[in-house]
């Protein structure tokens, strides 16, 4: 059974004095995020994030489904996180490691339960039909920060996706495809981002987006989702070293900063992927009120 | 020297026009990895990359630099310690692959009792003695002519660089590998390296910054392919950098 | 649009390749030979261990049909004696489909899982060779449409395939390895036995013609000439430094 690979003594050693004299083996400030891109596919709702050498790629997609029974005015919204050993051999299909359940709990809280998507907008007939939206995550090379490129991925899909548009008359809906009219975005209520802080020497040093060989020798570590308002959705801090609590609180207005710049990253990507689709987006729009 | 490289597909026969021609008829045809023998006459490859020949050593094989490190007799690794069973630790050289054994006492004057004793996740400078399919390779820390460590042995302290297998045969096949940076650096800086052929480069320069330094300008040398400027260009950089 | 293939883009896995033709992505990782489980090792060989990954949702049987395609088809060309006890793990993410086949418009191309086998084939063996496993040949894999009519298309599109609807009335992958034998044949819908062997025949063209006809048809780069393409940019990078100055 393939073991996930630990760290040498020399080298857990040599991060850890780096550390203590201010540096980090990449040279980054300890407050600097890696190099973060994001790309859109062909197709909407899919986004491709590289965090340094980290890369996810998030495929946001919807089906038509009845409610459940107890939730009648809301669609539903899942997020899938189903590592393979695309990204590293101790990766198994079928048996999640720990990593994956605290991914996929940490983005079930930070986006779907802090009501980032409005569910009640993939309601089509209530009680009858509405849209079920699920965001599946593909890892496809590992090295740190899962979870931070993992939540900017999602977000970023979500934003890039259009939903088929809908007319209902009393009990009959008619869905329209792509081609018969343009189709809607989503109703994003607040764009959640999370911050992983990592800490090593008993608390006293604080890493942002550590890579992995940082991740493996930290103490502790606390994720942080707010959005870009300042509203706090989740702190999250499973075990490890303990904590000031005036430190972590001073982590929230650092995790501010990152998740403005990042929400801004996020837009202007945006924006830049719609000027690029707009040629043939004005043809779609015109042929579209012909059609009407 | 390699001269001319064909490139080669995995299934791609091998015209005898392209293989070395001996001026002695009895050295055998030495065949290197990425090329295997179908009798009674056919020299195919398994491997995409480029076909060299050396006709001095009557030797083709096929250069790659992709790929997972596969052990073969002779090479130096460094290898990470997992075990310490009765009689032997267990090692890794790479993630995920099955073990090595490096015998308790294959290390310098060592005894039952004089024996280093190494932590799990300890790291040593080892040669291969076997690496057969059939068995287990095993790896030592002395020359077996000699007795003696030959530069072999536990590594304390420094950092490990992950860098490519051909940079570390680069590294290791001295001149003829074009890298002058470690002479370079070594000019102004005080340190010690050891190559493994698993991809691994180890350095202790003393401390943090010296060794980061040494480093990362090897692995810049491997991911940008620089030649003699660039290596020199690096080296300054480094210099004025400390 | 001409196939587009990059090898290595992961950093993590042993070898890598991406892979986009006719509107299909793949991403395809191999790790190997690494350890493998008890349960699965091979006293004599290595095992070999495919899992393909849909764009969205989990895996179905559709996904457990083409990993049993390829691996019976990868087991003949990887030379598994090489690497006994060890594991090959071949990874492969779907990453886009053609706009047709995600809409799910209820024609014969959403229920055929055939179209999708030629790109994930090819992903396959560039990621193998981007990870330099030891393989025995290469191979080129083409799909084939039989119309009604009984006209033979070589790699259709989905947007062609849809046009042409229900007048599609079967659907033939072939793979042939560089030595021109046949190493894989699957078959949906009803067909002559002659058409068959006229539809292997167009295959065979695409898959292994030299490259003067296949520039010109364009529609045939799985070949081996687009193969060899990619390799020589591989170790053009590999050979990069005897070059620098």
């Amino acid at each position: 059974m393939p073991r996930a690979a630990e760290i040498s003594v020399n080298e857990r050693e040599f991060i850890l004095q780096g550390l203590k004299e201010n540096i980090r083996l990449d040279g980054r400030p300890f407050d600097a995020f890696r190099s973060l891109e994001l790309n859109f596919g062909d197709e909407h709702g899919v986004a491709d994030v590289q965090l340094g050498k980290t890369r996810v790629i998030a495929r946001v997609s919807a089906e038509v489904t009845a409610p459940f029974v107890d939730r009648k005015f809301d669609g539903i919204f899942n997020i899938s996180t189903e590592f393979s050993p695309m990204a590293s051999p101790a990766f198994e299909i079928g048996r999640p490691t720990e990593a994956e359940n605290i991914l996929s709990r940490i983005l079930e809280k930070a986006i779907r339960r802090s009501g980032a998507l409005d569910t009640e907008s993939l309601c089509i007939i209530a009680g009858l039909k509405c849209f079920s939206l699920r965001a599946d995550l593909h890892i496809l090379d590992h090295d740190g920060g899962l979870i931070d490129a993992s939540c900017i991925a999602v977000i970023a899909a979500l934003q890039h996706f259009r939903r088929p548009d809908v007319a209902v008359e009393g009990e009959n809906a008619t869905i329209f495809s792509i081609r018969e009219r343009e189709p809607i975005p989503l109703s994003i209520l607040h764009h959640p981002i999370c911050v992983t802080f990592s800490y090593y020497n008993a608390g006293e040093i604080m890493l942002m987006d550590a890579n992995l060989a940082e991740e493996q020798v930290r103490e502790g570590e606390a994720v942080i989702t707010m959005n870009r308002h300042g509203e706090v959705c989740q702190i999250a801090k499973y075990g490890g070293v303990s904590v000031d609590p005036m430190a972590l609180l001073n982590c929230t207005s650092v995790a501010l900063e990152k998740v403005k710049d990042i929400t801004k990253f996020i837009q202007r990507r945006l924006e830049e992927d719609a000027k690029k689709r707009d040629v043939g987006g004005l043809i779609a729009e015109l042929s579209a009120e012909n059609a009407r | 020297m390699p001269s001319a490289q064909a490139i080669v597909l995995p299934g791609d026969t091998i015209a005898p026009s392209a293989l070395p021609t001996s001026a002695n008829p009895n050295k055998p045809l030495t065949l290197g990895p990425g090329l295997r023998h179908i009798p009674p006459q056919t020299i195919t490859t398994t491997i995409a990359g480029a076909l060299s020949t050396d006709s001095k050593k009557n030797a083709a094989w096929i250069e790659y630099n992709s790929g997972r490190y596969t052990p073969s007799t002779s090479d130096l690794v460094i290898a990470t310690v997992t075990n310490s069973v009765s009689e032997a630790y267990t090692c890794t050289l790479t993630p995920y692959t099955p073990t090595v054994t490096l015998p308790h006492l294959a290390f310098e004057s060592a005894t039952r009792k004089t024996r280093p004793q190494l932590a799990n996740h300890a790291l040593v400078y080892a040669r291969v003695v076997s690496a057969s399919q059939d068995t287990a390779p095993e790896i030592t820390c002395i020359d077996p002519s000699t007795g003696k460590s030959e530069g072999l042995g536990p590594l304390k302290g420094g950092m490990l660089f992950p860098i490519s297998m051909g940079m570390a045969r680069r590294l290791l096949s001295g001149r003829k590998g074009r890298v002058q940076i470690l002479e370079g650096l070594s000019e102004r800086l005080a340190f010690e390296v050891a190559v493994g052929r698993n991809g691994m480069l180890w350095v202790d320069g003393g401390n943090v910054r010296t060794t980061l330094a040494v480093g990362r300008a090897v692995q810049e040398v491997d991911t940008e392919a620089l030649g003699e400027k660039g290596q020199s260009k690096v080296v300054e950089r480094v210099l004025r950098g400390l | 649009m001409a196939p587009q293939a990059l090898l290595s883009p992961l950093h993590q896995a042993d070898g890598s390749a991406t892979y986009s033709a006719n509107g299909y992505s793949v991403i395809g990782a191999v790790n190997g030979p690494v350890e493998v489980s008890r349960r699965d090792e091979l006293p004599e060989e290595a095992a070999i261990e495919v899992i393909v990954r849909p764009a969205a949702g989990v895996g179905s049987p559709r996904e457990r049909h083409l990993e049993s395609l390829l691996r019976t088809t990868l087991q003949h060309i990887i030379l598994t004696r090489a690497h006994p006890r060890t594991l090959i793990q071949l990874t492969l993410q779907i990453t886009s489909l053609p706009d047709e086949e995600s809409a799910g418009d209820g024609s014969a191309l959403s229920y055929s899982s055939l179209p999708l086998l030629p790109p994930l084939l090819t992903t396959a063996l560039l990621a193998l060779l981007s990870a330099s496993i030891p393989l025995s040949t290469t191979l080129a894999a083409a799909l084939v449409a039989i119309s009604a009519t009984g006209k033979i298309k070589c790699a259709p599109t989905a947007a062609e395939m849809v046009r042409a609807g229900p007048g599609v009335s079967s659907l033939h992958v072939f793979a042939f390895s560089a030595g021109r034998a046949l190493v894989l044949a699957e078959s949906e819908g009803d067909f002559e036995f002659g058409a068959w062997e006229e539809a292997c025949a167009v295959a065979e063209e695409a898959c292994c013609e030299r490259v003067a006809g296949m520039e010109v048809d364009g529609e045939a780069g799985n070949g081996q000439a687009f193969l060899r393409g990619v390799v020589e940019g591989k170790v053009g990078r590999e050979m990069r430094w005897r070059m620098a100055v």
